[in-house]
């Protein structure tokens, strides 16, 4: 139930406050949060200089948290190949404890899954020590954007757990709940620049809450989509008109936030020497599974876009629960062969709707 | 805490200690890790793989072909197939490859006990059996009877015959077949199948282990099927694309399985539930 918060408590903290509160935690913290540049984008970025940055909460920023966790190209290690042997040395880059700040639902379901990506069999040690002592200060939806459909996955406008610390933009202040014990104890730090909340804006919460519910404009039939992929009765047809449609440009893994997939290459240096390098891979593209000597597995015509969908809608929902798209609509908004999540979702449950 | 993390994509140190070549695209690498200690301590399973890294040629997957019940070296049997392989095929002893593993879930060792098993690999397919047959000579009082069948393209392209000579003297039934025959081959013709003409298996005590190009792997699951074996009663090791062997990277996806970490070793009921090309009509 979104209004009977799991969090365990709940702050004010007025709107005058907040260039306050985040100087104090960059101080600590490097700063990630969603700011307007120059361009008009909104990108989350590193903040450096709190004064000038243009921090953007109402608007969806075009990249999620993924670059910051998982590099887009990120160097494993060095390796020297000598007289004596071929010795791997792990780069150790030093990533500094980030509070990532005004992280949609959507995004921060996403960072959830990434978490649960790289720790469930095996734990990674470079996703986990960028992730390591980051701060997850998360922002309710009020907005959906014309594309958004996390009401249909599961993973917002609101949420409930996984943050540190929750925010409800409710005009002139924001409602904070409390969520993992880092969040409390930033809270407790700081408590001059939080007061207590009364009724009123807890009633304001769920006002805010049933209004954002009420903006979605797509109608996105993902539960519907589910049932067709786990009973497997989406139309051949409709593989092979996406698959037709597919351009095999990744765009949408590229900006997807639980796309995870990489792959691991060697960039040689000099004769003896080279860097070990993991970087995004997309199941949509030809080569993803083409073997040594050039035989594929998976069936040329349909096969790759079959992975796509059923990945984060059928298999992650068998193994999580849950399906692994978060419905942030960014694949919808780039997708120029009409290949995207929704067009899927539409196309599978087409005739039973 | 997070110091403690076990680096999963470090590719540790492992010298070749020797070659045997075993046709003109396979050969056998013995290897053992340059960590003595490691080296001793090092145990894997019958039907795991490693990935192998080569300088600037990333990694590959590679089944294991020796046997745990032999330890002190481990031996990749390898084909030339792309870049990478063709590196190693340049390898001489003393020289230093990268491993790390051994990934994947092994050939159910329990289960094959007391059964008899029959092996039916093509080229380089018996390199993850040949791991299975010798754990299975080692401990031999715990399984029934073993047979192996085998199919090469000529006669020259036999791989491991100095493991055919072997496995017959303890006691194997060791039967070859070749596509094409060469002058001095007085052997059978034909695929692997048609060494299975005449095999009665005691079906209620049989187990089929088989690999092998697709096309011989589906020929010989009709013909098992034909002679009786059931679904569960048929084990196959599966060839994937792999990047990281541990179930994060999705390269080897095989209709909602990874083969790295659900595999790479199945039995063909679990595989039935897949849209697989192996199994493709």
């Amino acid at each position: 139930m979104p209004h009977a918060s799991a969090m365990a408590d709940s702050h004010l903290l007025k709107k005058d406050h907040l260039k306050g509160f985040l100087r104090k935690l960059a101080k600590e913290y490097r700063l990630v949060a969603p700011v307007r540049n120059r361009h008009g984008d909104v990108l989350f970025s590193e903040i450096n200089d709190l004064d000038t940055a243009k921090i953007e909460l109402g608007e969806p920023p075009q990249n999620s948290l993924k670059q910051f966790l998982l590099p887009q190209q990120e160097q494993l290690y060095t390796y020297m190949v000598t007289p004596e042997g071929y010795d791997f040395s792990p780069t150790r880059t030093t990533i500094p404890p980030t509070v990532y700040f005004g992280v949609h639902s959507c995004d921060l379901s996403a960072v959830l899954y990434m978490d649960v990506v790289f720790s469930r069999r095996q734990r990674d040690p470079f996703y986990l020590r960028r992730r390591h002592g980051s701060v997850l200060i998360g922002i309710n939806c009020n907005t959906p954007s014309p594309n958004c459909f996390c009401n249909a996955t599961g993973s917002g406008p609101f949420v409930e757990m996984g943050s540190d610390l929750q925010l409800t933009d409710l005009g002139d202040r924001f409602l904070v709940e409390t969520g993992r014990a880092p969040g409390q104890a930033l809270v407790q730090r700081w408590q001059r620049f939080f007061s207590s909340p009364t009724d009123k804006d807890r009633e304001a919460r769920y006002q805010a809450f049933l209004e954002a519910r009420g903006r979605f404009t797509r109608q996105v039939h993902v539960e519907q989509a589910i049932r067709r992929l786990t009973t497997d009765t989406v139309p051949e047809e409709v593989w092979e008109e996406l698959s037709l449609r597919c351009q095999d440009c990744g765009g949408c893994a590229y900006l997807c936030p639980t796309c995870t997939c990489f792959t691991i290459n060697d960039q040689q240096l000099d004769a003896t020497s080279g860097l070990r390098l993991r970087s995004w891979d997309a199941c949509t593209f030809r080569g993803f599974t083409a073997m040594a000597g050039g035989h594929n597995p998976v069936q040329p015509k349909t096969g790759a876009i079959r992975q796509r969908f059923q990945h984060k809608l059928r298999d992650d929902v068998r193994l999580n629960g849950r399906p692994s798209c978060v419905g942030c609509g960014r694949c919808v908004g780039a997708c120029f062969g009409g290949t995207d999540i929704v067009r899927f979702v539409d196309r599978a449950c087409q005739g039973i709707l | 805490m997070i110091q403690t993390i076990t680096d999963i994509y470090l590719p540790r140190q492992a010298k070749v200690e020797q070659i045997v070549v075993e046709n003109s695209q396979i050969s056998t690498f013995v290897l053992a890790f340059s960590d003595q200690q490691f080296n001793e301590a090092f145990r894997y399973q019958p039907g795991q793989f490693m990935m192998v890294s080569m300088p600037h040629c990333g990694e590959a997957p590679i089944s294991i072909s020796s046997t745990p019940t032999r330890p002190g070296t481990i031996h990749l049997s390898v084909r030339r197939a792309g870049h990478l392989t063709a590196a190693m095929h340049e390898l001489k002893p003393g020289d230093t490859i990268g491993l790390r593993g051994p990934f994947g879930r092994p050939f159910p060792m329990e289960q094959l006990r007391n059964q008899d098993l029959l092996f039916v690999a093509g080229g380089i397919g018996l390199a993850p059996l040949r791991a299975v047959i010798n754990a299975c000579l080692d401990q031999r009082e715990r399984f029934g009877s073993l047979t192996v069948l085998y199919g090469s393209r000529t006669p020259s392209d036999i791989a491991f015959q100095a493991d055919h000579a072997q496995w017959r003297q303890q006691g194997v039934t060791c039967r070859l077949t070749v596509d094409a025959a060469e002058a001095g081959w007085d052997g059978p013709v034909g695929l692997v199948t048609g060494l299975l003409d005449g095999l009665t298996p005691e079906l209620n005590r049989s187990i089929a282990l088989i690999c092998g190009p697709p096309l011989m792997f589906r020929a010989v699951l009709n013909r098992l099927s034909a002679m009786g074996f059931s679904d569960e009663q048929v084990l196959t090791t599966m060839e994937r694309h792999m990047k990281c062997g541990v179930g994060v990277c999705r390269h080897c996806h095989m209709d909602g399985k990874l083969a790295c970490v659900d595999g790479p070793v199945f039995s063909l009921a679990e595989l039935r539930h897949l849209k697989i090309m192996e199994l493709a009509d």
